[in-house]
């Protein structure tokens, strides 16, 4: 009896220890984080040991996300070059290609975008047909399926898949082969369909000027906030708010109102009128 | 206590990590009168603009953070001197709109600023 | 809209000549008569308490104080409120002034027939009257019971279902008094204003002439395109403006709305803002009445019909 008393009182005191060092570890990070003491400019680099975690997490991750992708046949030459002709518009700004480096704007990232020379040696294709479909956060790395038809992030991958295998002048031979070649995107492929429309909203940067209601995002007052927007009755002051009107806003903003600050996103009809659907639906 | 408690609720928010650098002022613009007269001209009829009574119209856009906002009518720089000239008339600004220019006078557009520009 | 109701609709402020004068007389002698009694009765216990314990003739105080005092100062005040009942049952001449007004859901329609088979003037939420004459007012309602009640000038008369109610009301005093539905009538009664004017009979009556004037088509070229709109927009479904083809029954007439105090039935001021914004925004401003929110126009269009509106003074 006595000694299930102790036992008991020791429990408790466990517990309490463990919970009392989670609200320490708790507060700890709070003053750190208020402190301002964390750097998070571009050129202080991570601790050895934090990028190596980071590193580990992301290829955990992206193992496990690609479990279940079967990758087609990705030596037809055809399939290469126009992988190579996304290569050429879409990565070598970040990535370099052989004997070439990548941009200024791509030096000065943190972390730095490897060189994908090496990518094909130590991933399979079809993490990297992943990487590259679904980006990686907080890195530089955005979210290609949106812009790159399906084909196109295979036919990528495919190239990937050889880049360990050229040199610099066959690089160049093969780069001026495939300038006739150019790089299926999206919208014409089936990628960039999403019943998500607030996936819609992110992808085409909405978020980015306006607050969006659902929307996680910078809380820009740039636009104006996306609230309750059915309630709303004239768009940007001059057309009556109806989906119809919201959808020829979306698309073509300066047609209705030349000296607006809206940009035209090339938003393509089907997808405004998802994002009209999302938008009228905010009461 | 309440002060950590404070400043974790707004670190939730993400509020008060935010520092406004720019902050207008209206010459000659009294926000206490700007309240007065934004109700006179019933700009509530078509606006929601907090801390006027029955301001809850939805014809225009709602001002609720005015302060904050960027831009006027998605089309100038939230600057006095271009909301002074949009409340007087905001069709010489932009010929589309539907606000329609109420006869406001600078002294009263100089107001209405001024309490605007308290809306954050 | 009126911030300070205390000049135009209230019973402690009643017009001179008015209803709502005697009405008022009628609530001050009572008042002041029961403070009075109340002072005489508070004055006794006092005297009772500190003259101390003596003998007193209790069949006395039964019969002049428990039956002689209240049964003549009751039927004093009878008599006193009779008289003023049987004054404010006034009949107006024959040759009297009529305005009939209709309660709708949540609005006044008001007409005066004219003379010589012209054409009703027929407006909303606004009547004038000449000073200084009994004017009848003809009651009555398109839907449910409604209360017409002008606290400034005259009780409350209902307005029932099939039924014409009359009420004479007169002002000796010049002014702008305020209405209110005074019977519970749906989700918007409470919206449901109107205002009086009371004129010198010659303003009055430059006024009715100016309302029986039909309305002209614009020649100013944004007048015109507002006009135009007007009917683009499907407003004359319901609307009717005289002189124009617009004849619409189910809302209120148009003819004359720039001239008119406020729209939607006392709800907001009236000028072009208003108007623009009531169009766009009705059922924002008022749920549940007829009036849709118009989103039928961009907003220069919509600014155009309301300046057109707002031009019919």
């Amino acid at each position: 009896m006595k000694y299930e008393i102790h036992r008991k009182r020791g429990f408790l005191l466990a517990a309490a220890g463990a919970i009392a060092l989670v609200l320490v570890g708790i507060g700890g990070g709070f003053v750190i984080l208020l402190s301002g003491a964390l750097s998070t400019d571009a050129t202080t680099q991570h601790f050895r040991l934090t990028h190596r975690i980071l590193d580990a997490g992301l290829r955990f991750s992206v193992r496990n996300s690609s479990r279940s992708i079967v990758a087609p046949t990705l030596t037809d030459p055809a399939m290469v070059m126009r992988g190579l002709s996304c290569y050429r518009q879409h990565c070598v700004q970040c990535h370099g290609s052989p004997g070439s480096a990548q941009s200024d704007a791509a030096k000065g990232l943190l972390p730095i975008p490897n060189s994908l020379a090496e990518s094909a040696r130590e991933w399979p294709p079809e993490s990297l047909y992943y990487i590259t479909r679904k980006g990686v956060r907080m890195t530089g790395m955005p979210a290609w399926e949106f812009r790159i038809s399906d084909e196109g992030l295979w036919s990528t991958t495919a190239f990937l898949m050889t880049l360990p295998l050229l040199t610099p002048e066959r690089y160049r031979q093969m780069e001026d082969a495939s300038l006739s070649e150019s790089c299926p995107p999206a919208r014409d492929g089936s990628t960039f369909s999403t019943d998500r429309a607030d996936m819609l909203l992110r992808q085409y940067a909405c978020h980015s000027c306006h607050r969006i209601e659902g929307i996680v995002g910078p809380n820009s007052h740039v636009g104006p906030a996306l609230s309750d927007w059915s309630r709303r009755r004239y768009i940007a002051g001059i057309l009556p708010n109806t989906p119809e009107n919201l959808v020829r806003w979306i698309r073509d903003p300066q047609s209705v109102s030349p000296t607006t600050l809206m940009p035209d996103l090339g938003v393509d009809e089907a997808h405004a009128r998802q994002m009209a659907v999302y938008l009228m639906a905010l009461k | 206590m309440t002060r950590l408690a404070f400043v974790t609720a707004c670190m939730i928010l993400g509020a008060c990590a935010r520092q406004d650098s720019y902050q207008p002022q209206v010459p000659g613009g009294d926000a206490q009168r700007g309240r007065i007269a934004l109700r006179q001209h019933e700009c509530g009829v078509c606006h929601l603009i907090p801390g006027i009574h029955a301001a809850r119209g939805y014809v225009g856009p709602p001002l609720t953070t005015f302060a904050m906002n960027v831009y006027v009518a998605g089309k100038y720089p939230n600057t006095p001197a271009y909301l002074v000239r949009w409340i007087m008339d905001a069709p010489a600004l932009a010929p589309e709109t539907a606000m329609p220019a109420l006869g406001v006078t600078e002294a009263e557009a100089r107001d209405m600023a001024a309490y605007l520009y308290t809306l954050e | 809209m009126d911030t300070n109701l205390a000049g135009i609709q209230s019973t402690l402020h009643a017009a001179s000549g008015s209803g709502a004068a005697l009405i008022h007389e009628l609530s001050m002698v009572l008042f002041a008569g029961a403070t009075l009694i109340l002072l005489i009765v508070i004055g006794l216990v006092m005297y009772g308490i500190a003259s101390g314990p003596r003998r007193i003739v209790i069949r006395h105080w039964i019969i002049y104080g428990g039956l002689v005092f209240p049964i003549v100062t009751l039927s004093a005040l009878l008599a006193y409120s009779l008289s003023i009942g049987n004054s404010l049952d006034v009949h107006a001449p024959s040759n009297a002034l009529r305005i009939q007004v209709t309660g709708k859901q949540w609005w006044w329609e008001v007409r005066y027939e004219m003379p010589d088979n012209a054409p009703a003037v027929v407006l909303a939420n606004e009547l004038h009257i000449p000073i200084g004459q009994p004017v009848e007012i003809l009651l009555t309602t398109s839907d449910v019971i409604h209360s017409f009640w002008v606290p400034a000038l005259a009780g409350k008369v209902d307005m029932i279902p099939g039924r014409i109610n009359r009420l004479v009301i007169r002002s000796d005093r010049p002014g702008v008094y305020r209405g209110q539905c005074a019977e519970y009538c749906g989700g918007q009664h409470a919206l449901m204003a109107f205002h009086l004017v009371a004129q010198p009979d010659e303003q009055f009556r430059s006024w009715l002439a100016r309302q029986a004037q039909p309305a002209s088509i614009p020649d100013d070229p944004s007048l015109k395109s507002g006009y135009e709109l007007f009917f683009r927009g499907g407003c004359a479904e319901c609307h009717t403006v005289r002189g124009t083809p617009a004849t619409g029954q189910l809302g209120p007439d148009l003819t004359h709305i720039g001239s008119r105090r406020s729209l939607g039935a006392g709800l907001l001021g009236n000028h072009v803002g208003t108007m623009a914004g009531w169009i766009a925004g009705a059922q924002d401003l008022k749920p549940g009445n007829r009036m849709p929110s118009v989103n039928a126009y961009t907003g220069r269009e919509l600014r155009l019909v309301a300046a057109w509106l707002a031009s019919l003074e």
